[in-house]
């Protein structure tokens, strides 16, 4: 049975949980966690679940016990002809709660965790991760999703066959006439030969987020140009990224700053892996963008 | 506390909250139905509308997430509530099995990801919706009892006069919204510590068997559960995830919106743990025998499913 006091409880836990919710969205923080489209659906819930906290709070319904007689059922799933099997004679009812019985209680609704439970293991959590959190994985969290790896060479979404002329007519240019190329095209280009040919010494412009290098760096004259790809969430995100080569001359940026890196497009073979390569001309900071994220479509 | 500690912290605060932020509006959304059809829907409704022959009931009832489009998070608090009200429990295990990959958004996402490859795309759904169905008549002879929780089991029998107000409508989903919210909320603070202490696809292990099917299917079933990603975007995943044949891939796709360390707790406020075990065996086993079956069988097709 749920006592009044705790259905109060668990409004109260509720409210906390849509006030998450709306302090995410409303402090923007979900652009960091979520795609765009689920943006929305964040607040609807946020906002839900607050109503739903409230109005529990108001209204907080003892329930009571509906029956004061045993009853077993131990029935297959015989949906259409009522074969239920009741073992007992006469239909007596007797429940078989089995070993998690309450005696007494025929509240059949729930098992119940008490609310101290239910506020310790999920509310400590959330706000650990809250406070813990730096809305954005480490570097080596961003290696474990692939910032350093390869494209793959099979199922990829590759970008759909085009020639050089087709990438003037679709490709814009910057001010110096380099083509202002998204970052995953010059990824995925790597996993295909054909689509390499054609980027295979073309001036881009990339736009991403700066990493330290870990590939072919002996020399100390790399860093990574990256973005985060996803559908959904953080947790489904992918990163995918581009050495820059620097002249010696050329100022670096720093880590995790937002930039524009222009240069010529090359590919080169490391372990057996095709991997782009961007010989750096300028590198210039940039606004970051409202949302990381790229979507794939 | 050591670089590598702060970064797990911080890494796994951030897969936690972002599993929390998408999951939690759907549960709501999942109890907020449930806690109304418990309230509104006649017990037994069902079968007036369902075929009188179990098996069709089960074969239909694998095909309803075309229909009502429901992620695997949202589709626990909603059967719960079904099978509590009478809906067949071999129908609503077959329904929960099947809508997170029967639906027109999981073809989509399946098809974009694999280079608009309907043979990929056909595969996926037939398969999901083929282990549903036989899942379902699998338990159709078990006695409920010996997986259902007691709390989950079908009022049947007697007549309760239970109110059919807001109110009760309201209570009712704020049980059910806590109930499944807290086991969700286990799932997920597991997936984060296993996603950032253990599970790293990119390395030389993982790397190491896409050569081998018969390894990497089992593998990346494993990657999968632990992954706990939603079935609208895990097909991207499954394509990018590293020069693996379409075995493992299939698997990977089928695998994960039946059974993940999320949906473990959540199905714990459904079934009992010894049949969730069970389930989670005969998954594996069907989902890694099929899909590798497939592989053999139709290597043409997929080959043409790549680029």
């Amino acid at each position: 049975m749920m006592s009044a006091l705790h259905t109060r409880l668990f409004g109260l836990l509720a409210l906390c949980w849509g006030s998450a919710l709306i302090y995410f969205y409303h402090s923007q923080r979900i652009q960091e966690y979520l795609a765009r489209d689920f943006h929305t659906l964040v607040l609807a819930g946020g906002i839900g679940i607050i109503i739903l906290g409230l109005y529990s709070l108001i209204n907080p319904q003892e329930k009571k016990s509906c029956c004061d007689h045993e009853h077993k059922h131990d029935h297959h799933d015989h949906p259409h002809d009522h074969n239920h099997h009741h073992n007992d004679e006469g239909h007596s009812h007797d429940h078989d709660h089995g070993e998690e019985e309450h005696p007494g209680d025929c509240d059949h609704e729930h098992e119940g965790h008490g609310p101290v439970a239910t506020y310790l293991l999920t509310l400590v959590p959330l706000i650990l991760a809250m406070t813990h959190t730096q809305d954005k994985l480490s570097n080596r969290g961003m290696a474990k999703k692939g910032l350093y790896e390869a494209p793959a060479l099979n199922g990829l979404n590759a970008p759909a066959a085009f020639t050089r002329e087709d990438l003037k007519k679709r490709v814009p240019k910057n001010e110096e006439g380099e083509f202002q190329l998204q970052l995953f095209a010059a990824y995925w280009a790597a996993g295909d030969r054909e689509v390499q040919s054609i980027y295979e010494g073309l001036p881009v412009e990339l736009e991403g987020r700066v990493a330290p290098e870990k590939i072919g760096n002996e020399a100390d004259d790399r860093m990574r140009i990256f973005r985060k790809i996803m559908s959904c969430c953080a947790a489904d995100a992918q990163f995918v990224g581009v050495s820059m080569e620097f002249p010696d001359d050329a100022k670096r940026p720093a880590v995790d700053e937002w930039v524009k890196a222009s240069g010529i497009l090359t590919f080169e073979t490391s372990d057996n892996k095709i991997l782009p390569l961007l010989k750096v001309r300028i590198v210039i900071p940039t606004e970051e963008p409202y949302s990381e994220f790229l979507l794939r479509q | 506390m050591t670089d590598s500690t702060r970064d797990q912290l911080q890494d796994g605060s951030y897969e936690f909250l972002a599993i929390f932020l998408e999951g939690l509006p759907f549960i709501f959304l999942g109890t907020l139905v449930s806690g109304f059809l418990g309230t509104y829907l006649p017990r037994n409704a069902f079968e007036k509308v369902l075929p009188k022959n179990p098996t069709l009931s089960i074969m239909a009832s694998g095909l309803l997430g075309a229909v009502f489009p429901v992620c695997e998070c949202a589709v626990v608090p909603v059967i719960r509530r079904l099978v509590k009200n009478g809906f067949p429990v071999s129908c609503a295990l077959a329904y929960m099995l099947a809508a997170p990959i029967f639906n027109p958004v999981t073809a989509i996402s399946t098809f974009k990801a694999f280079n608009d490859s309907y043979f990929v795309v056909g595969a996926r759904l037939g398969m999901g919706y083929l282990i549903a169905v036989l899942v379902g008549i699998a338990i159709l002879r078990v006695a409920h009892g010996r997986f259902l929780k007691p709390s989950a089991q079908a009022e049947s029998g007697h007549e309760h006069d239970h109110p059919r107000n807001l109110n009760s409508a309201m209570n009712n989903s704020l049980r059910d919204f806590m109930d499944v919210g807290l086991y969700f909320t286990i799932g997920v603070i597991l997936t984060s510590l296993l996603k950032t202490t253990w599970i790293d696809p990119t390395t030389d292990f993982w790397k190491g068997l896409t050569d081998n099917s018969i390894l990497a299917t089992p593998a990346m079933m494993g990657l999968a559960f632990f992954l706990s990603l939603c079935s609208t975007s895990d097909a991207f995943i499954a394509a990018n995830i590293g020069n693996f044949s379409y075995a493992p891939k299939l698997a990977f796709m089928v695998f994960g919106p039946m059974m993940d360390a999320k949906l473990l707790f959540l199905y714990s406020t459904v079934f009992r743990w010894k049949f969730i075990i069970i389930l989670l065996a005969a998954l594996f086993v069907l989902t890694g025998g099929l899909s590798i079956l497939a592989e053999t069988v139709y290597e043409n097709y997929w080959e043409s499913a790549q680029p």
